[in-house]
């Protein structure tokens, strides 16, 4: 195997066509190495993007957040820029594995591999983040949804392209986001279930929502009836209870021997929405 | 196909020739002969092989050997100064966070990446570098205190 430093966007794409599909993108590290040795995943060699200065960086730009793909979780977990907007951003990424994990692997990692309760992906889903994806045809911009092509599978191949950045809009005086999980330890454990949630809402009636929830489906899933419900009604205690009930008309959630069955799940996704949604009242000094 | 490694381990320059599907920590054990780095679980979950990566707590069973090009590397052979045990690990001695013995190198190395840039650090703080290190012996009560005290030795040395 052949292990490529990349020093830039240019030197990832001039891999690509020289290794014609068989160099895949190493970001963090953390899963790929992992899925490298049980097979799972094969390749010739490995492009490093984690010295690319220009992916190193979190800024803002246009009005939003610019979260460059060799961008840390720890890193976002601490940074004050985020925090400021999105403290459930930092939650999340704040959440993933364990410390050492955290100084490795980073958010788009967390997306590109298509786990469905990814804590950090999770967390960033609702705040409808514009995914920017470079490769030797051209620039494309991918929505959260669009990243997943089925169970554990993302939509990025990336012995193609390159996962850029992922650019979130500066929230509104009155938008606030939330992060939810249920878990059976801190740290070292993949969550039960999580949620994550953002809203505006103006004179206490909610204007624009999003609610996504995991593992209940492909990726982090949307709370469509949910959302629908809530829109141009009042954020209280008893429409957040509401729409936790009919989060689970888009849920389906499974089984799994360590984190739940999917009767206890189906028990208690309600609870963590109507939280989602309640934290997000919380935060706005609504509730 | 093989490639060349520089890098710094415990202060001393390193040039190799490895293999890149090498991880660092069958590197650092069976090149370097460097043993003190645990295995446990080479899953990244339980923090026995934990290293200290330009000033950060890393699992060594996770980086492509590769990826410690040009870094600056401590393991728990390089913690020991002149012969001298660190504060840190004098203090796991005295409050007894120790038993088998078999997590407490990745336990010093978590512990050392927090206090090199937080010397004074919370419960909560010592929490969460920890998090990531499992130990089946003495539960963690014990090894916590160690680093808290550990923190309080080091500030007043200072
Ligand atoms: S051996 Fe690396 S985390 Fe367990
Ligand atoms: S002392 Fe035995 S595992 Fe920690």
């Amino acid at each position: 195997m052949k292990y490529i430093i990349a020093e830039s966007v240019d030197d990832v794409l001039r891999a690509f066509s020289e290794n014609d599909g068989k160099a895949m993108v190493l970001a963090g590290g953390t899963d790929l190495v992992l899925d490298a040795e049980s097979g799972k995943k094969s390749s010739d060699a490995w492009i490093d993007i984690m010295r690319i200065p220009e992916l190193k960086e979190i800024k803002t730009e246009d009005n939003k957040i610019v979260i460059g793909s060799a961008v840390t979780l720890t890193e976002i977990a601490r940074s004050e820029l985020i925090k400021k907007y999105y403290p459930s951003l930092c939650k999340g990424a704040g959440t993933v594995g364990s410390l050492q994990i955290r100084n490795a692997a980073t958010l788009t990692g967390n997306i590109v591999s298509a786990q469905p309760a990814a804590d950090a992906a999770m967390a960033l889903a609702p705040l409808d983040p514009e995914i920017v994806v470079v490769s030797n045809e051209g620039e494309r911009i991918l929505n959260m949804e669009e990243m997943y092509s089925g169970f554990g599978k993302s939509a990025i191949d990336s012995t193609r392209e390159l996962v850029k950045e992922v650019r979130i809009h500066i929230p509104a005086e009155n938008e606030k986001a939330s992060f939810i999980r249920l878990e059976l330890r801190k740290s070292l454990s993949l969550p039960m279930l999580n949620a994550a949630a953002r809203a505006r809402v103006e004179n206490g009636v909610i204007k624009e929502i999003m609610i996504n929830m995991a593992p209940v489906g492909v990726g982090p899933k949307r709370a469509r009836a949910a959302e629908e419900f809530l829109l141009g009604k009042e954020l209280n205690e008893e429409n957040a209870t509401e729409a936790g009930k009919l989060a689970l008309k888009d849920a389906n959630p499974r089984s799994n021997p360590l984190r739940g069955s999917k009767e206890y799940r189906e028990e208690t996704l309600p609870v963590i929405i109507e939280r989602a949604v309640a934290d997000i009242g919380v935060q706005l000094g609504l509730l | 196909m093989s490639e060349i490694l520089k890098c710094i381990i415990n202060d001393e320059e390193i040039e190799a020739l490895v293999d890149p599907d090498m991880r660092l920590v069958d590197f650092l054990r069976e090149r370097m002969q460097l043993t003190g780095t645990k295995i446990g679980c080479k899953k990244g979950e339980c923090g026995a092989c934990t290293i200290i990566m330009d000033g950060k707590a890393v699992n060594s069973c996770m980086v492509p050997v590769m990826r410690a090009s040009g870094s600056v590397i401590q393991t728990i052979e390089g913690v020991e100064k002149n012969g001298r045990l660190h504060i840190i690990q004098e203090e796991f001695i005295n409050k007894g966070a120790i038993q088998c013995g078999f997590c407490t190198p990745g336990m010093i190395m978590s512990s050392k990446a927090l206090l090199d840039k937080n010397p004074s650090p919370t419960s909560d703080e010592v929490k969460e570098a920890l998090g990531g290190n499992i130990c089946r012996c003495t539960g963690y009560r014990k090894i916590e205190e160690a680093v808290l005290s550990a923190a309080k030795r080091l500030r007043e040395e200072v």
